[in-house]
């Protein structure tokens, strides 16, 4: 069997024909792998929000009260937090666009950390609900027994932590990605001539963003019109 | 090779900011909306604006804007999860057989 090189040809529009030396330049493949990763994202958190409304639907009152006893004012800060984080990466990218990479910099640095002030007030608001005795493990969210939830809070209380604990995991995989970027950037590699790279963290990180933008009213808001006693939420 | 340095930055930080500013009402509203209607059932219009705002984010701050390509590829994937998603959960749940040991539905049931 020959293994003699066969080198890949691409056509121009004029229909010229060139031997492919990298993809690199392959800005608009690169933007469409992307955003083909980004539909697996959907599917999954799709999937989640399919079997949140389905769990929703066996036990309304329930996922109500669950909600209203969430904290809207620390979820609400976030969201705020993950809405100027979004600007900060747009903005990063455009002056990466318009040249201005030093300004590109400063702007993936405030989007860092702004994405780990969203990670300390997620850590305070489960820590608070931890002292509440409402986590993942914990005996009020095993059925069964006398100091159980009712069951619909469990399965509420079971996906809210599941889905904003994988919310977190990927804000935390998104900060790692912007430290490899800066580290791109600083070696040249990402430049205004080749911010491909750039271009689909900041894609990456608007769909974090998305992702929140349907979790904070299906977990915290949708209780919000009604009172409820005992709520661990502080207000 | 695409020209995407050709941009007017000014112009087009004009634009984030627009966005940014409806983005913040639109939260403002998600959190007015309980006290002000449909307290009792917030879940739709909390839906509704949160499908506003992912609007905003996908047209402009994810440049979906013009595409041609990528919004019917969005499209079909969105209509994909819901279709496929639904029908075999609707299916699966239309046709539930194993109430008496499942983890969705009262531990009453289990008895």
């Amino acid at each position: 069997m020959s293994h003699e090189y066969v080198p890949e040809i691409a056509t121009d529009r004029d229909g010229n024909q060139h031997e492919v030396q990298g993809w690199q330049d392959d800005f608009y493949g690169g933007k469409l792998g992307f955003w083909l990763f980004m539909f697996t994202e959907v599917m999954m958190f799709g999937a989640m929000f399919l079997t949140l409304a389905y769990y929703n639907s066996l036990h309304p009152q329930d996922f109500l009260e669950a909600s209203a006893s969430l904290n809207r004012w620390l979820g609400g800060f976030n969201t705020v937090i993950l809405l100027v984080s979004a600007l900060t990466m747009g903005l990063g990218l455009l002056k990466m666009r318009a040249g201005d990479v030093k300004g590109a910099k400063l702007m993936i640095w405030a989007t860092i950390l702004l994405a780990i002030v969203f990670l300390g007030v997620k850590a305070i608001e489960w820590t608070a609900e931890y002292n509440h005795g409402v986590f993942l493990g914990l005996p009020a969210m095993q059925g069964g027994h006398e100091g159980s939830m009712p069951f619909g809070k469990i399965l509420f209380f079971g996906m809210y932590f599941t889905m904003t604990g994988l919310h977190g995991f990927h804000i935390i995989i998104g900060i790692g990605l912007m430290i490899w970027l800066l580290k791109r950037i600083n070696s040249g590699k990402v430049s205004p001539e080749h911010h491909i790279l750039h271009w689909n963290i900041a894609l990456y990180w608007d769909i974090v963003h998305l992702i929140w933008v349907f979790v904070f009213p299906y977990y915290y808001m949708i209780g919000a019109g009604i009172t409820v006693a005992g709520g661990h939420g502080g207000h | 090779m695409v020209d995407t340095n050709n941009i007017n930055y000014e112009v087009e930080k004009k634009g984030y900011y627009k966005v940014l500013i409806g983005l913040l009402l639109l939260t403002g509203i998600t959190f007015i909306q309980p006290h002000l209607f449909m307290a009792e059932a917030s879940f739709v219009p909390q839906m509704i604006i949160a499908v506003i705002k992912a609007y905003l984010i996908v047209i402009y701050y994810m440049h979906l804007k013009g595409e041609k390509l990528i919004i019917p590829m969005v499209w079909f994937t969105l209509t994909l999860v819901l279709v496929f998603f639904v029908i075999v959960i609707g299916i699966d749940v239309a046709n539930f057989q194993f109430g008496a040991e499942s983890y969705i539905t009262a531990p009453t049931a289990h008895q």
